[in-house]
């Protein structure tokens, strides 16, 4: 029903989810396992590939695919030209603004000049320009929690599933600076050149994550939201 | 000084150096685009490469002058370069042609760029080519930008292209007679405008939005289609303002018929476009083949009142290198001439200038050996190859071979024809 679409799938955390939506959505039957070894694989309906997540809107803006699964904090961090279709609802994180335990941040209080380390430098940014202060970001590659103990920043601003890194790196949460889940993308071409496969695919993974689980990870149950148009 | 240690090797990352194959279809498709420009009676126009920060300003995408190369003139005061022309024409029209009677029908090619960061995949030079169509506020106006940029691919070579024709004022007027705040205003026309409809939904609810304009603010992607999705999309909207627009398409449908290109044409309700720009109708043009649009158009009947000359004007523009990339994936070819290559024996040296001279009179295209050169008898030819000595005068070109000059420049006008 897709009619031989390309579609980019993230690796990583959200890669399993992904392949049971396609699958629940009828879509496309994937073994993760298989798309493992090999990167990419044509069914009837779909030529899916594996890429790295932050390679998901490239391939999609480019029109290397027509459609991709991304986490929405990878499109704060490199907005590119596409459509950003459905929220998948699954792969649910937030970002946070976080604090050593005792620090005066805590205790609602900001230093005139503060450091934060960060994985995401633009949803950080934004998030304090409507705070209003003017802090110096250091944009760091992982283990960020780790920046305020080795006295690298005051502060970090990272993605949270569970809070559980956080805690055990004796961070406090401070304040939410954005929420994030899946979603399905689509090139600004292919929705219209193959605007029948993209709308159908599109309506075929909302109808899935309103009204179906799909498995561990998923999302909380549908808020009570509008089935496809 | 070895090669390597040579500092002058680097190229600008984003730029490309077109050379052979590629740099002749990004001429011909050039050539190709603005002909037609020029048989609909497009008058050519070239404005320079550099223009004053403010007059950039004015034009599309105020936001893309992040993108802009920038400097300053000796003066202390802003450049740029351009990263589209139309306000160059805007600028010109409003000067020197000012008092010129209406219709203006102007076209452009040249060259833009863009300082975003290298390595997104995304060129920083591209070339365009453009109509601008000032002074008439009819939709005969958006139907003929509509039919020129069509016919100017069709010449190019491109096949089976894809105009989608939308409305700067449907989505505005839609979210007007919504019932919805200024803010939450504010916050869905944001959202479309980053083509975010999770955004969208999630803008929309808790408010007042009346359910009919709620729904098809909802379903914009899907809001496309042939003259039937009018009727659908005026079953459902009772506000003036959306209703004018849509009989607006309307007209502008039938008048496309009348051209007889409504075959490769969808309306397209939800088409997100600088809405702080185009006034009307607007429309893309896809190939299959390309995750790009292959060009842009539109009405802007705002852009002269800038330049203090307000005027109606229409227009659009073709993006040259997205086309050459269409024709490379497959979306038809625009044959370039091959070059014939004639070697001569020494004795024939001036004879040989003579065919040349000839051969290029008519249309064919010859490169001169610089060295006279023996082929023994029987000797084969290569494809592209010709010779000319004592025994006569013998060639190969596209598979064919033959004596004689008469016979190649029969055989190249039947090519031709």
């Amino acid at each position: 029903m897709t009619g031989g679409l390309r579609i980019a799938l993230p690796a990583g955390a959200l890669f399993e989810d992904a392949c049971r939506l396609l699958a629940a959505a009828g879509v496309a039957e994937i073994d993760p396992a298989r798309l493992d070894r090999q990167l990419s694989l044509v069914t009837r309906s779909a030529t899916v590939v594996k890429v790295r997540p932050t390679d998901v809107p490239v391939y999609v803006e480019m029109g290397a695919c027509d459609a991709g699964i991304v986490g929405k904090d990878i499109l704060w961090e490199s907005p590119r030209d596409c459509y950003e279709l459905v929220d998948l609802r699954f792969g649910a994180c937030r970002l946070v603004l976080a604090a050593p335990e005792g620090s005066p941040l805590t205790r609602g209080s900001f230093p005139r000049s503060l450091r934060a380390a960060t994985k995401y430098p633009v949803a950080a940014r934004r998030h304090f320009d409507s705070m209003g202060l003017a802090v110096e970001l250091i944009k760091l590659h992982g283990s960020v929690e780790l920046a305020p103990a080795m006295g690298l920043a005051d502060c970090v601003v990272d993605i949270t599933a569970s809070g559980r890194t956080l805690t055990a790196n004796h961070l406090v949460e401070v304040a939410e600076a954005g929420r994030s889940t899946a979603r399905l993308i689509s090139n600004q071409a292919s929705l219209k050149t193959r605007s029948g496969a993209v709308n159908q695919l599109a309506a075929a993974l909302r109808r899935t994550v309103m009204g179906v689980d799909i498995g561990p990870g998923s999302a909380p149950p549908a808020r009570g939201g509008r089935s496809a148009p | 000084m070895s090669a390597l240690q040579s500092p002058a090797r680097g190229r600008a990352g984003g730029f490309v150096d077109w050379i052979g194959a590629a740099a002749q279809r990004r001429r011909a498709v050039t050539e190709a685009l603005v002909d037609t420009f020029a048989s609909w009676g497009y008058e050519y126009l070239a404005t320079p490469l550099v223009e004053p920060l403010e007059t950039v300003a004015a034009g599309v995408g105020g936001g893309l002058q992040t993108q802009l190369f920038r400097f300053m003139d000796a003066d202390g005061s802003l450049l740029a370069l351009v990263g589209e022309r139309t306000v160059s024409v805007a600028r010109v029209v409003a000067t020197q042609l000012q008092g010129s009677p209406p219709p203006l029908r102007l076209c452009y090619a040249g060259p833009v760029l863009f300082n975003r960061a290298p390595l997104g995949g995304r060129r920083r030079e591209a070339m365009q080519a453009g109509c601008e169509l000032i002074g008439h506020p009819g939709l005969a106006a958006d139907a003929e930008c509509i039919a020129v940029a069509a016919a100017a691919l069709e010449r190019a070579g491109i096949a089976g292209v894809q105009i989608d024709v939308g409305h700067a004022d449907f989505v505005p007027s839609l979210l007007d007679s919504a019932n919805l705040d200024a803010a939450s205003r504010a916050r869905v026309a944001e959202a479309l405008r980053a083509r975010d409809l999770v955004a969208v939904e999630e803008a929309l609810r808790g408010t007042e939005a009346g359910d009919a304009e709620r729904e098809l603010l909802l379903a914009f992607p899907t809001l496309r289609g042939g003259r039937e999705i009018l009727d659908t999309a005026g079953s459902r909207i009772t506000a003036p303002r959306p209703r004018r627009v849509l009989a607006d398409l309307a007209e502008l449908w039938t008048v496309l018929d009348r051209h007889g290109i409504t075959a490769s044409v969808h309306l397209d309700l939800g088409a997100v476009r600088d809405w702080d720009y185009y006034t009307g109708p607007t429309f893309e043009l896809f190939s299959a083949d390309l995750g790009w649009p292959l060009g842009t158009g539109g009405r802007y009947d705002r852009l002269l009142e800038a330049f203090g000359a307000g005027a109606p004007a229409t227009g659009f523009v073709l993006h040259v290198d997205r086309c050459c990339d269409a024709l490379l994936r497959g979306a038809g070819e625009n044959g370039g001439a091959p070059v014939l290559r004639l070697g001569y024996a020494a004795e024939q040296a001036r004879e040989a200038l003579t065919v040349a001279s000839r051969l290029r009179g008519a249309g064919v295209a010859v490169a001169l050996d610089l060295e006279p050169s023996v082929l023994r008898p029987g000797e084969p030819l290569g494809d592209g190859r010709a010779h000319l000595d004592g025994g006569g005068f013998r060639w190969r070109l596209r598979g064919r071979e033959g004596g004689g000059l008469d016979a190649l420049l029969a055989a190249s006008a039947e090519d031709a024809g």
